[in-house]
């Protein structure tokens, strides 16, 4: 296999998603009606098959010495393996939890009721569900990301479908609001992000973050970075200022403040599996990159970096749950809790590498805490979002605390889902959002700095404040007068997915390490855009050889 | 590797030239031509500016319609092919032969032909090319 072959060996997952994506697109305007709502099955098959299918691939064909060695042939590196199985497992749950959502729009219900004359020009069922396989696709992509114009292009990949999704999936004002909000000040991040990422090209002439094989020798904006701090000087100026801009503009993909303004509106203009989308796909992406972008620095990061990224972090916590406590809507309540979550994650992308490089074990690890807690919100979020989207109030979405109040004495299981996925998501033990705490507060106290201890303090401080508007949210479950207008939608799937999602809370809270999460999780917070080698070993190297032999030709042909 | 040419050969520009004289003189015999053989009927509406078919005399805030943005759509989907081709026909063609890279280059090109034409399929069963 050519060099060129291998790096596209690293995407299975995404191209696989990618022609469900086509698929999805084309059957879901058939002639025929069956094959029409068959195109939710085949986003889901494509979403089990993206990690299958490359992880059975490259079982029958093992990597020959010096080629790169695909983690589990998903990725080239273990962050971005473990970042695809966790995008394609929850991926699947959003599935299951919004592959309704398009049946449900009056103008979808008209065509289905006509029957015979179905115009393919007002539908929208196929165009969700290809949408949703690209973001998710974009998503992997940033995970695995080497360079600043695959960085980018990855997370256009990752938005643009957001917005039409958004449009497409709720008829009313409210999610047009939402939808010019969300696209015109995402238009305004990319910009940010854009000059930043060509700050940082012209500040290290190169644009590849880390080195592949296929760039073996070049210079990468890693190497570059490493050569300086060797030799003490300091960062140029236009380096710091582009990652600074880059940070800023990243932080509107995972909700940080200052970038944060869209998202209470937004989340609640969007329909309810929607937001579960909007919580947690973009959100993994931009947690995705900012580690990508601040790995070629280094941890501990340098002082400005740091300093900014300290700031963001006490003002995302702080803002979204003291906002958090004023909201009337769970829905806007939950949306800024979504902002409160990235503040605490932006401690652990604060301590990085830092504590572990000083010899402390796997949990002092910041990306490692990440990573975790990118799984641990994802299924609290989708279990509390999903059994909101079961619940209507005269055809209307429920979203106030009125329309939730006394849930339990209705339906005790959605009731049970939502308060397990309000614990995890305050971090109290046993489920996986306590577990994720540890995680991420644990290496910044390791660090030892009293900055950091500091940050550590007011993360804990605001878990308490996060816990009052939760239990709010819990004690109008369990202790409200049942409303009689609200009434649970017939959807089992969508409880099912939540279900599934309260059930992972527990289960991963319980058991991460026997479950070999944190194994894996060590494995991928070493060094995050390490590209991992098979050795060379003494028989068999030469079809090795031979392949490398083309490298010169092919790219001399080239230039 | 290209040989760099001396500055005293200007052989090389001689397409160039050509192509420059060619443009010129179908600009100048269209023109021309257009006065000579096209019947000439003047109007007060034909001698206005030109605007898409759009009044051009009044407040810009009016309504257009959106089969203009499908349109542009429609021909981004395209341009955007054709910017993609051309670095890949000036690679494919210096691609040493024994790489055995051809055929991937070829297969991943039609790959990416085959979801344009996905999109125009998807554009056509749309109902986007329906003018009515």
């Amino acid at each position: 296999m050519t060099l060129m072959g291998e790096k596209l060996a690293t995407i299975g997952p995404e191209m696989v998603l990618s022609v469900g994506a086509l698929l999805c697109l084309f059957l879901g305007l058939a002639r025929s009606a069956r094959v029409r709502h068959a195109t939710p099955l085949i986003a889901g098959v494509s979403l089990v098959l993206c990690i299958v299918g490359p992880m059975a691939w490259s079982a029958a064909r093992p990597a020959a010495p010096g080629e790169i060695a695909l983690v589990l042939g998903l990725a080239a590196t273990p962050m971005a393996a473990f970042l695809k199985i966790t995008i394609a497992s929850i991926g699947l749950l959003l599935l299951l939890v919004s592959y309704r959502t398009p049946d449900q729009l009056p103008q979808n219900i008209e065509i289905e009721r006509s029957g015979a004359a179905f115009d393919p020009g007002q539908t929208t069922r196929g165009e969700f569900f290809a949408f949703f396989l690209m973001s998710l696709a974009g998503a992997m992509l940033c995970a695995g990301a080497d360079g600043l114009v695959w960085l980018f292009l990855a997370l256009e990949l990752t938005s643009l479908p957001t917005y039409i999704m958004l449009v497409t999936t709720r008829q009313s004002t409210l999610a047009r609001e939402a939808t010019v909000k969300y696209f015109f000040l995402g238009a305004l991040a990319v910009a940010m992000f854009l000059y930043g990422f060509t700050l940082i090209y012209g500040a290290t002439g190169v644009t590849q973050l880390y080195t592949t094989p296929v760039t073996e020798g070049l210079a990468t904006v890693q190497s570059v970075v490493a050569e300086w701090r060797q030799e003490g000087q300091p960062l140029p100026l236009m380096l710091l200022v582009g990652m600074g801009l880059a940070i800023l503009g990243i932080s509107f993909k995972i909700a940080a403040v200052p970038m944060h303004l869209y998202t209470a509106d937004v989340y609640q203009g969007a329909t309810t599996p929607m937001t579960a989308f909007l919580a947690f796909v973009p959100k993994t992406a931009g947690f995705a990159s900012l580690v990508l972008l601040l790995g070629t620095l280094g941890w501990p990061l340098p002082e400005p970096i740091a300093a900014m990224l300290w700031i963001m972090a006490v003002l995302t916590m702080t803002v979204g749950n003291v906002l958090g406590l004023m909201q009337t809507s769970v829905k806007r309540a939950l949306a800024y809790s979504s902002i409160a979550h990235s503040g605490y994650m932006l401690v652990g992308l604060l301590a990085g590498s830092a504590a572990m490089e000083a010899g402390q074990p796997v949990v002092a690890s910041g990306i490692a805490g990440i990573l975790f807690y990118l799984v641990a919100y994802g299924v609290a979020n989708l279990a509390s979002f999903g059994v909101l989207g079961c619940l209507k109030r005269q055809g209307e979405e429920a979203e106030t605390y009125q329309d939730i109040s006394g849930l339990h004495h209705r339906h005790p299981w959605l009731a049970a889902i939502m308060l397990i996925s309000l614990l995890s998501l305050i971090g109290l033990p046993p489920l996986v959002g306590f577990l994720g705490k540890i995680y991420l507060f644990a290496p910044a106290f390791f660090t030892g700095e009293p900055a950091m201890i500091w940050l550590v303090v007011i993360a804990l401080i605001n878990s308490a404040i996060s816990a009052v508007y939760y239990l709010r949210i819990a004690a109008a479950i369990y202790f409200g007068q049942p409303s009689e207008e609200v009434e649970r939608d017939e959807q089992t799937a969508r409880m099912t997915g939540s279900g599934i999602a309260a059930t992972a809370a527990v289960v991963l809270g319980l058991g991460a390490g026997a479950l070999g999460l944190t194994d894996m999780l060590a494995k991928a917070a070493d060094q995050p855009g390490k590209v991992l080698i098979q050795p060379a070993d003494t028989d068999g190297d030469e079809a090795a050889s031979e392949d490398r032999s083309n490298i010169p030709s092919a790219t001399a042909g080239r230039n | 590797m290209l040989t760099l040419a001396t500055a005293s050969e200007f052989s090389h520009y001689v397409p160039l030239a050509v192509l420059l004289v060619m443009a010129l003189i179908f600009g100048v015999a269209n023109l021309v031509l257009t006065h000579v053989i096209g019947p000439s009927r003047k109007g007060k509406v034909k001698g206005t500016t030109y605007e898409s078919g759009v009044n051009p005399i009044g407040t810009a805030r009016r309504r257009f319609n959106v089969r203009f943005y499908i349109v542009a759509m429609t021909f981004l989907l395209f341009d955007v092919e054709i910017v993609f081709l051309y670095p890949w026909a000036s690679v494919f063609s210096s691609l040493a032969e024994d790489s055995g890279l051809t055929p991937v280059f070829l297969g991943r090109c039609l790959f990416f032909i085959l979801t344009s034409i996905i999109a125009f399929a998807y554009a056509w069963r749309k109902g986007v090319f329906r003018y009515d």
